[in-house]
Parts: C-alpha cells; structure tokens; sequence
C-alpha cells in the first residue's frame, strides 16, 4: 500500500467525510427534533438573570411541575440579552413559549404584529383581578395578551434616621417640597439624589422625574397621549414640566448626572443626599441592615385639581402566538396568576413587590403596607416611560433629559431635538 | 541610543546584563540616567495598566452589603471569597465552564488540524488557483464577521443545529479556517524544499511528508496560532449569543453577563465571576507565553 496522495484518492475521501458529516448532520436535526417533541416541556424565557431572583424563578417552575399535567423548564438570560433578542424569539420557527415582561404599549405593539398568544381563557379564572390591570392587559383588539403577576411603586425615599437627625418631615405639596428642599440644603445635605449616569449607565431613572411632574401638572391622559405621540413634546404644557422641574434643579445632587442608580442609593445610605425618586427595585442594592430604617413619601401634590396618578409599572408574562404548547403555555400562565404562585415568588425573590393578584399574601411590611395604599388610591396608574410608549423612545428621553440635567438653560433647544428625535424613531 | 532600544525591546536581557559587573566596571551615568528613566515610565504605565485588575481582584473579595454601604470606589471593609463561591454555583459558572471547554478545545484542534492540511497544499504544491484561494482567504478576514449575525443564525437553524454546542464549534472552525490557512502556509513556506525533496527521494509519500516533516517543523506557528486562538474562541460571546439560546448550553461569557441583575448588579460576585472566568486565558498565555509574541510576528517575514 502506498502512502502516496493521489488526487482521486483525495476525492473520493473528501467526499466520503462530506457524506458523512452531511448523515450526521441529518441524524444531529431528526433527533433534536424529537427531543423537542418528546420533552413537550413549556419554556419559559426570563430575564430574571440575578442569582436570587433566578434561584426564586426555579423553585416557582418546580412547584408548577409538581402539580402533574403540563410541565415547565426556565430558561434564563442576561436581561440586556433578552431585550435585544425578544424580536427575533418571537418570529423564530422554534420559538420559546413563555416570556417574561412589562405591561404596558410594548406588549400591545407585539400583539398588533401578530406575535403573541391570545389569553383570554386564562383571564376567565382571574375574575378576582382590577379592571385597571385587565384593561393593561388587553391589546387594540380587545384579547387579552398579557397575565400580570405583580407590580411596584416609584416614590421619595429616604433614611428615617437622618430626617429625624435633620429635624424634617416627608412633604406633600410641593410648597412643602420646595422648602423641605431648602431646610436640607442649609443643614449641609444634598436634599436630592439622582443616579442618571455612571457604568453601566441608568439614564432612564431621569424618566421618572419627567413622568411625575407631567402627571402631576397636566394629568395622566395627556401623558400618555404625548407618549403616544398625539402632542409634540415641545409643547407649552410640556414646557411648564420643565419650568417646574427648574425650581428644585439646584437643590439636585451635582453627581448625579455621573452617578449610575445604584452609586445614587449608597449616596442616600451614607446621608450624602436626604431623598431620591426611585423604584422599589433599589432595595436590592442598599445594605440589608438599612431596610428597616427605609421609608418613602408620595412624590408632592403640584396641583390639586389633577387627579392623582402614580407610577405603578407592572410586571408579568406573555406567550408567543407560534408556540407549539399553547395548552401547556396556557396552564402555566393560569398558575402564574394564582394567589399561591405569587406568594411564593414574593417571598423567595429579595424585592419589594406586590403581588398581581388580590387575594394574594403581600410580605406584609410597614413599607409594602404604605405603598399598595399609596396605589390603590390613586386614580390612575401609569406604566413608566418606556412601558407607556416604546423601548425605542426612551434613549430619546434619555439625551433630553440629562441634557436638561446638566444645561438647564439650554431648555428650548432640547425639547425641538428631543421631537425630532421622537419622529424619526416613531416613522421607523 | 542603540543601548536604549536593546533595552526596549528586550528589557529582560538588558537588565541581566546591566546588573552584572559589567556596570561597576565601566559606570556611566547618562546610561545609568536612561535606565532611571525607562523604568519609570515603564513601571508607570505597568502600574497604570494593573490598577483595573487590582480593582477587580479587591471588588471581588468585598462582601456586597459592604459595596452596598461604602460604593464601590470605597476601601474595602470587608473580607470574603463568597463572591466567588456565589457566581461558581449559583451564578452557573460551573457548569458554564465545562462548557467553554467543550467549545474551545474541539474547535481549536479541528481548525488547526484543517487549515494545517490546506495551508501544506497551499504551500507546496501548485494547485490551480492557488493565489486566488488565498486571496479569497484574506478577503474573508477584512469582513467584520458581525454582517453575518443573521444568516448564520438562520442557516444553523435550517441545518437543525440551532442551539447546541456543535453550532458554535462549526462557526468558530468556519470563520478560523481561512486566517489560521493563511498564517501557516506563509510559515509553511519558509521550511526549505531540500528537507521535502530528501524526504520523497527516501521514498516519503504527501502524507508522510506532512505528517513527519512539515507538521513537526511547523510546532512553533501551531503553538502560537493554538494559544491565540484558544484565547480568541474562550472569550468569544457575540456567536455564542447567537448560535445559543438555553441557558445551560452558555459559555462561560454569556454566563457571566447573565450574572448582572435586572436592575442591581451584585458587583462583588460579578468580578468573582470575571476572575474565574480569566484563569484558563490567564493559564493558556503563561503556557504559551514565548509563542505568543512569536505569534503576533509569525508569516510577516517569507
């Protein structure tokens, strides 16, 4: 036998390994598939990517699977990564069945395409939920496309001990708020936080200041009507939310323009600034022996023949309308609604939250207890701004409003570009 | 000056040689000056360079309630490897891990194994259209491989490979091929055509040539070209997050971008993540530490 590489030699084995490799090819895509249909699992898609609250995901899949019937298994990724990707998981062939997401216009876009499961059947055992939450549910055809789960607040937070050392009290007007603001300054504080900057950036916490102030002064409605791009944003109204925002801009952390949210909540731990607007999601990033010494006031009356809305983003799930497990899919979302399910995830998970459903179990501390009844009665809620209008629209938001954070004087010439902006990413 | 630019470009040995006798016989003080001076600006930048790495070494080793309290920026108040055992564990590290290495080491040996057969071809036999596969090769190499995101994702899942470990391993092989290809027949090149034509009068057919003759004298390219792309293919993450989707088949990058929160991010546990999850590069670039520079240089001289 010689050793010698002839060039048909050479063929006839490149081919062999080709037809090879093309056989294993086959016999690699029969048996996925198989194993897809066999396993009949439901998959839920979470960005819930955070160790603890992954650890809180699981434990609420196993439950569900030990009921018997449909079975479940989580599928966790970055939430960066899931935001990105959720386009193409939802048109994909072998798409994810269940998604974790926010209530709100993103879900009602999606549904418009098309893409998501009608989940009407699961609302008739979820009798026992507000209307609110089923209309934030529902999509421009009437379905309902979204199962909510549980919801949280944004209001002033501050540390107890140091407004006591600081000899003030939580405001609720915003003549209150202006002088608050100034009793603090002249005790050496920095009366108010912002993290709308750092690495990773978090410019978004911004919104919140321009979301309550506009509901504050103009009401929810029209809110959400320049969100949806019925009134340009260099409106006069919205305007007079910058004129009123000016009034406490010097009393606004310098920092906080560099601060990412999380370095803002450290600033408000260690007494370097006296309160800051935020979510009850900050929890998370404050030290644990602080909690207890947390508290929060709604954000200040502006005027008060406004009815008063507050921020209450809701969180939730929906399913793809190409999943191949829609009974299963829809079991899970059945169970995800119920009371049990929700207590459950509230009390593994380390967030401040509150459960979905009515009659399910809140953790029951002085902070939760104050904030539902913050919410309910309020007499409206809105989403925030991204969840309100569209992901795409926020970094618009985001430029205009740390822009506005750092040249306040520049006002007229932002809010323009802030439309223009707006435009283009609404034509898209 | 031909002093100092010894000196720059082989500190080690210039260093050896000056604290000999060498300089207490024969002292000379702008030379002495110039060494000053370089090690300055040498142990400058160094320190420079170090302080992120340091950072992230003594972010990993704070407990997150002291983070929490004192910033990030703060002295550390706390002392704790929990960090580490949180993102090995619960964070998936593990299991990520493994399969890093399930990726990298196939995907390594099959794109070197390959492109060392067609760079032998390429190189020592005059096969039609020899220049142009080459040049196809290169031109492959100046298209950012990002513009191919979603055909690849497309054909992986039309070949029914979508989402297994197997994808990634044929996207790394399929966009190595062409580079490695290019970088070892330029090396190939320089191996001198009497040592072959010894070999073939000896008897030696095309396969014994390469595998007893080339092969062995083209070690230091394979070594080099291994290391880097074993480092290259560890690190990857843009076609793991495309080619993958359930969480327990992620390499070791996606898992660790995975271990920021959705709001919060547990900064203490994410550099614990991110030292572990620099050891086996770290390990590779000790290793193979001479071939790496040999590498960075390799086929720009034929």
């Amino acid at each position: 036998m010689s050793s010698e590489l002839t060039r048909r030699g050479f063929l006839v084995g490149v081919g062999a390994a080709g037809a090879a490799a093309a056989l294993g090819g086959c016999a690699t895509s029969t048996s996925s598939k198989t194993a897809k249909q066999t396993g009949g699992k439901v998959t839920l898609q979470s960005d819930l990517s955070s160790p603890q609250a992954k650890a809180a995901m699981e434990k609420l899949i196993a439950a569900f699977n030990k009921r018997g019937g449909a079975q479940a298994s989580l599928n966790t990724v970055a939430a960066e990564t899931f935001r990105t990707q959720l386009p193409s998981y939802l048109t994909s062939g072998n798409a994810p069945d269940v998604y974790t997401e926010g209530a709100g216009s993103v879900a009602r876009a999606y549904a418009d395409k098309g893409l998501l499961l009608d989940v009407t059947d699961v609302w008739k055992s979820m009798g026992n939920y507000s209307a609110a939450l089923k209309n934030l549910s529902t999509d421009s055809k009437g379905r309902q496309i979204f199962v909510p789960t549980a919801y949280y607040w944004w209001g002033m937070f501050y540390r107890k001990s140091n407004f006591a050392k600081w000899g003030v009290q939580p405001a609720r007007t915003w003549d209150e708020f202006v002088t608050l603001c100034k009793t603090l300054k002249s005790k050496g504080a920095v009366p108010i936080g912002i993290g709308a900057g750092g690495t990773p950036g978090t410019p978004w916490v911004a919104s919140s200041w321009f979301d309550y102030l506009d509901i504050r002064i103009n009401g929810a409605a029209f809110h959400r009507d320049v969100l949806a791009g019925k009134h340009s944003f260099a409106d006069p109204k919205v305007k007079k939310v910058f004129s009123q925002w000016q009034t406490v801009l010097p009393y606004f952390d310098p920092k906080g323009t560099a601060r990412s949210f999380q370095d803002a909540t450290t600033a408000l731990v260690q007494g370097e600034t006296a309160m800051m607007l935020i979510g009850t999601f900050f929890a998370d990033a404050a030290p644990k022996e602080v909690l207890a010494d947390i508290d929060f006031f709604q954000f200040p009356i502006i005027d008060p023949s406004v009815p008063v809305a507050e921020e209450a983003p809701t969180d939730g799930f929906f399913a793809s309308s190409r999943s191949s497990h829609v009974s299963g899919a829809k079991d899970l979302l059945t169970y995800l609604a119920t009371a049990p399910a929700q207590e459950l995830y509230t009390s593994q998970s380390s967030g401040i939250s509150l459960p979905a459903n009515p009659t399910a179990k809140d953790s029951g501390t002085a902070l939760v207890v104050k904030g539902k009844a913050m919410l309910a009665n309020a007499a409206d809620l809105t989403q925030f701004f991204n969840r309100d209008s569209s992901d795409a629209l926020q970094p618009t938001a985001d430029n205009a409003l740390v822009k506005f954070l750092q040249k306040p004087d520049q006002i007229g010439s932002i809010l323009t570009d802030w439309q223009t902006a707006a435009t283009q990413v609404r034509s898209h | 000056m031909s002093v100092a630019d010894a000196e720059v470009l082989a500190p080690t040995r210039a260093r050896k040689r000056d604290t000999g006798a060498q300089l207490r016989r024969r002292p000379n003080r702008a030379r002495q000056g110039r060494a000053v001076a370089y090690h300055l600006v040498v142990g400058t930048i160094c320190a420079l360079w170090l302080l992120p790495i340091a950072l992230v070494i003594i972010t990993s080793f704070r407990s997150f309630n002291d983070i929490a309290a004192h910033g990030l920026g703060s002295a550390p108040h706390s002392f704790t490897a929990g960090g580490y055992s949180q993102a090995w564990s619960a964070g998936g590290e593990k299991h990520a891990m493994i399969n890093s290495f399930l990726v990298t080491i196939p995907a390594v040996t099959i794109t070197l194994g390959l492109s060392a057969m067609a760079a032998f071809a390429l190189s020592r036999y005059r096969i039609p259209l020899r220049r142009t596969i080459l040049l196809v090769m290169l031109a492959g190499n100046l298209l950012p491989p990002q513009i191919l995101l979603v055909p690849v994702a497309k054909l992986s899942e039309v070949l029914g490979i979508f989402d297994t470990l197997n994808s990634v391993i044929a996207v790394h092989v399929g966009f190595g091929l062409g580079f490695y290809t290019f970088v070892l027949q330029g090396f190939m090149r320089t191996i001198p055509t009497e040592i072959q034509d010894a070999a073939i009068i000896d008897g030696a057919g095309s396969i014994q040539v390469f595998w007893r003759i080339i092969l062995p004298l083209s070690r230091p390219a394979l070594a080099a070209l291994g290391a880097l792309s074993f480092t290259w293919i560890f690190n990857d993450l843009l076609w793991a997050i495309t080619v993958l989707r359930s969480d327990y088949r992620m390499p070791i990058t996606p898992a660790l971008l995975a271990l920021q929160g959705q709001y919060v991010s547990r900064w203490n546990m994410i550099a614990a993540g991110s030292v572990i999850a620099a050891v086996p590069t770290v390990a590779v670039f000790l290793r193979f530490q001479r071939h790496f520079v040999a590498g960075l240089t390799l086929g720009s001289v034929k």
